[in-house]
């Protein structure tokens, strides 16, 4: 019962940071624009390509975010041992797994989402910061993918 | 559970958005002013090749705006269709 209202909840921040990427990457994307026609206007030629490359990052990003993480996701879900062993083990294993896969996928967005905002308001996009975040969220993941049945082999459940 | 705060963040976005497109026309006129001016001083001095970049710069300056007008709201609208549901 308390899992599905904690499932419900990251899904309802799922959607909203999904949506806020997409305002936050169209309106970096009209910045560059404006940033491009500016620095065309005044013969800038190291801006314009600047602005471009940042341009281009933002779709890459917004792209990942949209059609990787889901996918990263859904694949690392699919390897968590949810129903190792039996009894109650079991079904507090498939909450576990639910809440990871979940906890991770919201995580790894919102490593996404500050890129691209950190990129909007003209810093560096730390594109590498959201890798290392993707990473460690997938890293947690696959330990406990196996932490789930070493669980029910300590506990001596079936 | 989250729609009141996306909705003050959508109108921020909107209005945000409404603030970067004008600022865009304004920079572009401003522009454009400028490369009539570069070219018709060249034309009055007889630079042909400051007239031609003129031109040519004014030129890129309505691709660039139109670019920005005609392109990035489709750009959206396919990121838009793209945007996932939880996979969860």
């Amino acid at each position: 019962m308390s899992t599905s209202i904690i499932l419900e909840f990251l899904r309802q921040g799922w959607l909203a940071l999904a949506g806020a990427l997409l305002a936050f990457s169209l309106l970096a994307g009209m910045a560059q624009m404006l940033s491009i026609s500016s620095a065309g206007v005044t013969g800038a030629n190291a801006w314009v390509w600047q602005s471009v490359s940042a341009l281009i990052s933002l779709l890459i990003l917004t792209l990942f975010a949209f059609l990787g993480i889901p996918q990263i996701v859904q694949a690392l879900q699919s390897s968590l041992p949810g129903g190792a062993g039996c009894g109650p083990i079991s079904v507090l294993g498939q909450y576990a797994s639910d809440l990871i896969g979940g906890l991770a996928a919201v995580r790894m967005l919102k490593a996404t989402f500050v890129s691209v905002l950190s990129a909007s308001i003209g810093g560096t996009s730390t594109f590498s910061q959201a890798l290392i975040e993707c990473g460690e969220a997938i890293f947690g993941m696959l330990i406990a993918a196996a932490a789930i049945p070493l669980a029910a082999w300590f506990l001596g459940t079936c | 559970m989250f729609d009141p705060i996306m909705e003050q963040i959508l109108a921020i976005a909107r209005d945000a958005w409404a603030f970067l497109a004008g600022l865009l026309i304004v920079v572009a006129l401003l522009g454009g002013l400028y490369y009539v001016l570069q070219g018709t001083a060249g034309a009055a001095f007889g630079g042909s090749r400051m007239t031609s970049m003129a031109i040519i710069g004014a030129v890129g300056l309505v691709i660039l705006v139109l670019f920005a007008f005609l392109f990035l709201p489709q750009i959206g609208e396919m990121l838009k269709d793209f945007q996932p549901n939880p996979p969860f």
